[in-house]
């Protein structure tokens, strides 16, 4: 936060273009990792080595529209759509759980289409209850001063999340876990917060022991070895970092990813990051990040408005929410739960709202008054 | 102006403060994380990495032959094959368990075990013969892979079984000279590493590495296959005919310790050495199994010991001419028993021999006379020349299992004992010492230490390696070996030995019956040693019969199927 205090004669829009470039970036570099790690894959699969680089770019493209939407429009128009996009969000995901309407994948109803287009509601879940939760503290902020209120804003929510829950447990834990932050950020308390916090990990244990496939995840979290298939994902991951060093094996020389680990080009990206380039390359991805936060941080604290600064706070907690749930996952750190690296694997709806927010978050950084620029 | 401002709640900025730095903690962690998972645990993980993308083809190196003296091949490789599976190409798993359990003849549990493990590549089963290996390819499953491989073979199956020994699943040797010599027959086997994806599909221009397999070099032994053949013969007959509970005939160049012939009669299948012989079959299949197939391997003439008895007196001879406490001429008589201290030990001829040179004493295998001669000698004296003939120690001989002398202390030695161990009784050799023992005496006096590998040859007969066996220890004088010659040569030409007696040709030798522990069961061991020329022995030739029934003298039945030997192999031999 070493930036000066920037003094021009006269007062002038600001645009954040540390955070656009820092975007481009990681957007670039994310393809280049995309097409290194499923290439493999994508050439036996579908006899197009470039399958899924060619469907994330368009995705990519697609993302262009709302992001440049969002950027260009003033971020206090959406100050009316708070409820509409809760409802709307609500809707889509209680709809995924009908059959007929979702599409299944991997056993479990995520996807929901619309004419040529599919994607899932679970994404568009996270940017609207950023939204809604903005809009709802925004008015009444006082609330978020005592317990009650907190919990009450809470409860709000658990409709949406119970839905999404119900097939998804790590986009409902990063749906909590934004509305948690979003609402740490608008409180002057701390002490509700380590209390939501401890009955948060209290709850997510329970769960995890009441449904029984996903005990087995502790098994494979634990024992990866001898867990047999359950923990093959892990140990394969495993395996591709354990085998980086420190500066990996070059680009595009992974061997773990010609198919040894599964969802390569997915949640396991980052271990083929690891493997092909090295420590160096990983600290690098994570600084990126880093980096990409803090620039997040300092247009929060510079918005207009509570409204602005929550509204960044939530994307923020959402990117480094599954940043480091990621990581954490592919590193055997916590159980594994399905969580992607945003901008960087593959999906073209988690990149299309990814990139919505991260134009939410320009929006709102040019509402900033360059004069009282405070870094 | 910013928010804070206007609201005055300045604690939103340290809040986002502390969420950003909490975020940045979390950061931290995973890095540490990270770097012990990719350098404090990469070599750990690189390995196991490695072991599942790199598939390893071993190139099979082919196993050494083994030769006699003649080039005759006696052990050498037949191409067989072994079954592999690759979990990740397997596209039925179920059919191709059942195929495996089907073919193979292995457990269900076993095969299924390896089928669904999670391994670049899992061995099934190795030595599969080629017929079966084909029948298997021939079903065409994804994921099951066939590779050449070799197998020994002994092309005259059962022949010199117990001193080739034979080799285990992975061309190892397990006993006799596949194991004493593994180092050299063995060796390496080559090996290609190919980098495969998930499904096992070798990757498309990944580094292949490739390491040539080197062939195992052969052994050429000093076995003469036409001896070996003639001996196995010629104890069968023995073994039928005297309804014996085995059989030994070794054949031995005196001169310098080669063994031209070792049979241990029965022998086994060396192609099929986990089936038992008719002699143990009714153990099949029992929990005694494997103790019985130890019992079949076993050789008999170096891992067992037996009182040696009056072939002994040759070394009782050699000690009191050495010590000069004897000659040829001096005169004895043998009542038919001597007393010893207070024990009455009698001579084989009950009625006694009356009065005798010590010549015809060795030629009537008298034991009053070598009792005599054994006391004049001394316990002490007697057991210091027992450890300079080399009695006391292992031969040396280069089979595994050579079972050493089982023998008194030397203040354990009365003069009962001494007088007992003249004839050859009351201590236990193995057959082998005893053949090298009295080839040693008869030679001129230099202790040999018998062998039966000679060299290494690679393939293209070229010497690897020549092996040098001690010859430099002398342990009696070149007079004492003369008189030794001349006083056996008159055994067989006038005394006990008349039986091993061929016209025309000087043969030396000593007959002995020994009775076995315990006395009481009436069993005997009746052998004897002969050799050829008597003046220059080239060939030692020692037959022992277990347990025969009915006539169990040396004399009749052990002489007579040496002279049987002697009569083919001499001819052969002076060609």
């Amino acid at each position: 936060m070493a930036e000066k205090q920037k003094r021009r004669p006269r007062s002038i829009s600001y645009f954040d273009y540390n955070l656009l470039f820092i975007l481009i970036f990681v957007i670039g570099f994310g393809l280049v990792m995309l097409y290194s790690s499923s290439s493999y894959t994508a050439a036996n699969r579908f006899s197009d080595s470039a399958y899924y680089l060619k469907r994330q770019i368009r995705a990519i493209l697609l993302g262009l529209i709302p992001m440049g939407l969002l950027a260009g429009i003033d971020y206090r128009v959406w100050k009316s759509f708070g409820l509409l996009a809760y409802v709307v969000a609500f809707g889509l995901c209680t709809a995924v759980l009908i059959p007929g309407v979702g599409n299944s994948s991997h056993g479990q109803s995520r996807w929901i289409s619309l004419g040529p287009l599919s994607f899932q509601p679970s994404e568009l879940a996270k940017i609207a209850v950023i939204l809604f939760l903005a809009v709802v503290i925004e008015k009444v902020p006082k609330q978020m001063d005592s317990l009650n209120g907190i919990v009450k804003v809470l409860v709000m929510l658990l409709p949406i999340v119970g839905v999404i829950a119900y097939n998804n447990l790590s986009t409902a834990i990063i749906v909590m876990g934004i509305a948690v932050c979003m609402m740490f950020v608008a409180s002057p308390q701390y002490k509700p917060f380590l209390l939501i916090g401890i009955l948060g990990i209290l709850f997510v244990v329970i769960f995890i022991f009441a449904a029984g496939y996903r005990g087995d995840r502790i098994e494979a979290w634990l024992h990866p070895e001898t867990a047999g298939d359950k923990g093959y994902q892990t140990l394969m991951g495993l395996y591709a970092i354990g085998s980086g060093g420190l500066f990996g094996k070059g680009l595009g020389e992974s061997l773990q990813k010609m198919g040894h680990v599964p969802e390569v080009q997915n949640d396991m990206i980052f271990t083929i990051i690891c493997e092909e380039l090295g420590l160096f390359g990983a600290v690098c991805v994570i600084m990126l990040y880093v980096l990409m936060i803090w620039r997040m941080m300092v247009i929060a604290n510079n918005a207009k408005d509570l409204f602005g600064a929550l509204l960044v706070v939530g994307v923020m907690a959402h990117i480094s929410l599954q940043v480091i749930l990621n990581i954490a996952v592919v590193t055997n750190t916590i159980p594994n739960t399905g969580v992607t690296l945003p901008f960087i694997s593959y999906g073209g709806t988690s990149i299309v709202f990814l990139m919505s927010e991260i134009g939410l978050v320009l929006g709102v950084s040019r509402g900033i008054k360059l004069e009282s620029m405070n870094t | 102006m910013g928010f804070f401002v206007e609201r005055s709640r300045t604690f939103h900025r340290k809040k986002i403060l502390v969420f950003a730095s909490l975020v940045f903690l979390a950061a931290l962690v995973l890095v540490g994380r990270l770097i012990y998972i990719m350098v404090f645990r990469g070599e750990y993980y690189i390995k196991m990495a490695t072991d599942l993308e790199q598939r390893e083809r071993d190139i099979k190196a082919a196993r050494g032959e083994i030769l006699d003296r003649n080039g005759v091949v006696l052990a050498s490789n037949a191409s067989v094959c072994t079954i592999s599976v690759i979990h990740n190409q397997i596209e039925k798993p179920e059919e191709v368990i059942a195929m495996l359990v089907k073919e193979l003849g292995l457990s269900e549990e076993s095969v299924r075990k390896r089928v669904q493990k999670v391994s670049s590549i899992e061995r099934i089963k190795s030595n599969v013969d080629k017929e079966t290996g084909d029948r298997i390819l021939a079903y065409g499953y994804a994921g099951v892979k066939v590779d050449e491989d070799y197998k020994r073979v002994y092309p005259y199956d059962s022949l010199a079984s117990k001193v080739l020994g034979f080799t285990g699943g992975d061309n190892q040797g397990i006993v006799g000279l596949e194991v004493k010599y593994d180092e050299y027959l063995m060796g390496k086997n080559g090996k290609i590493l190919t980098y495969t994806d998930a499904r096992g599909v070798e990757v498309y221009n990944a580094p292949e590495a490739r390491i040539e397999p080197e062939n195992g070099n052969s052994l050429v032994t000093s076995l003469d296959y036409n001896i070996q053949s003639y001996c196995t013969q010629a104890a069968q007959k023995a073994y039928i005919k005297k309804e014996a509970d085995g059989v030994e005939i070794i054949v031995m160049n005196p001169q310098n310790g080669e063994i031209m012939a070792m049979v241990d009669y029965p022998e086994y299948d060396l192609n099929q050495p986990f089936v038992l012989t008719e002699q143990y079959e009714e153990y099949a299949g029992t929990g005694e199994e494997n103790e019985y197939l130890n019992k079949m391997w076993r050789n008999w003439c170096i891992s067992d010991t037996y009182e040696p008895g009056s072939i002994f007196k040759i070394v009782t001879t050699s000690i009191a001419l050495e010590e000069d406490l004897v000659s040829v001429d001096d005169r004895f008589y043998c009542p038919g028993y001597i007393y010893v201290e207070d024990r009455k030990i009698r001579c084989h001829k009950t009625t006694g021999h009356g009065s005798e040179s010590f010549k015809e004493g060795i030629q009537n295998s008298c034991n009053p006379v070598f009792i005599d001669v054994g006391l004049r000698i001394g316990a002490s004296t007697y057991f210091d020349y027992m450890g300079k003939f080399g009695l006391l120690k292992r031969t040396g001989i280069d089979l595994p299992g050579e079972a050493a002398t089982i023998m008194h202390s030397k203040d354990a030695i009365g003069p009962v004992e001494l007088a007992t161990m003249s004839f050859g009784q009351s201590f236990q050799v193995t057959p082998v010492q005893i053949a090298a023992t009295t080839a040693s005496l008869i030679n001129g006096g230099v202790r040999v230490t018998p062998h039966v590998g000679c060299k290494i040859i690679d393939a293209a007969g070229n010497t690897v390696e020549e092996f040098a066996y001690d010859s430099s220890n002398i342990i009696c004088s070149e007079e004492t070996s003369e008189t030794l010659r001349m006083l056996l040569e008159s055994v067989v030409s006038e005394g006990g030995g008349k039986n091993a007696y061929i016209e025309g040709y000087e043969i030396g030798g000593k007959t002995a019956t020994s009775q076995t522990l315990p006395r009481s069961a009436n069993k005997y061991i009746s052998s004897f040693l002969g050799f050829y020329p008597a003046d220059e022995p080239k060939v030692l030739v020692l037959v022992i019969i277990r347990n025969p029934t009915g006539i169990y003298y040396g004399g009749t039945i052990a002489a007579p199927v040496a002279k049987e030997i002697f009569e083919n192999i001499i001819p052969y031999l002076d060609k």
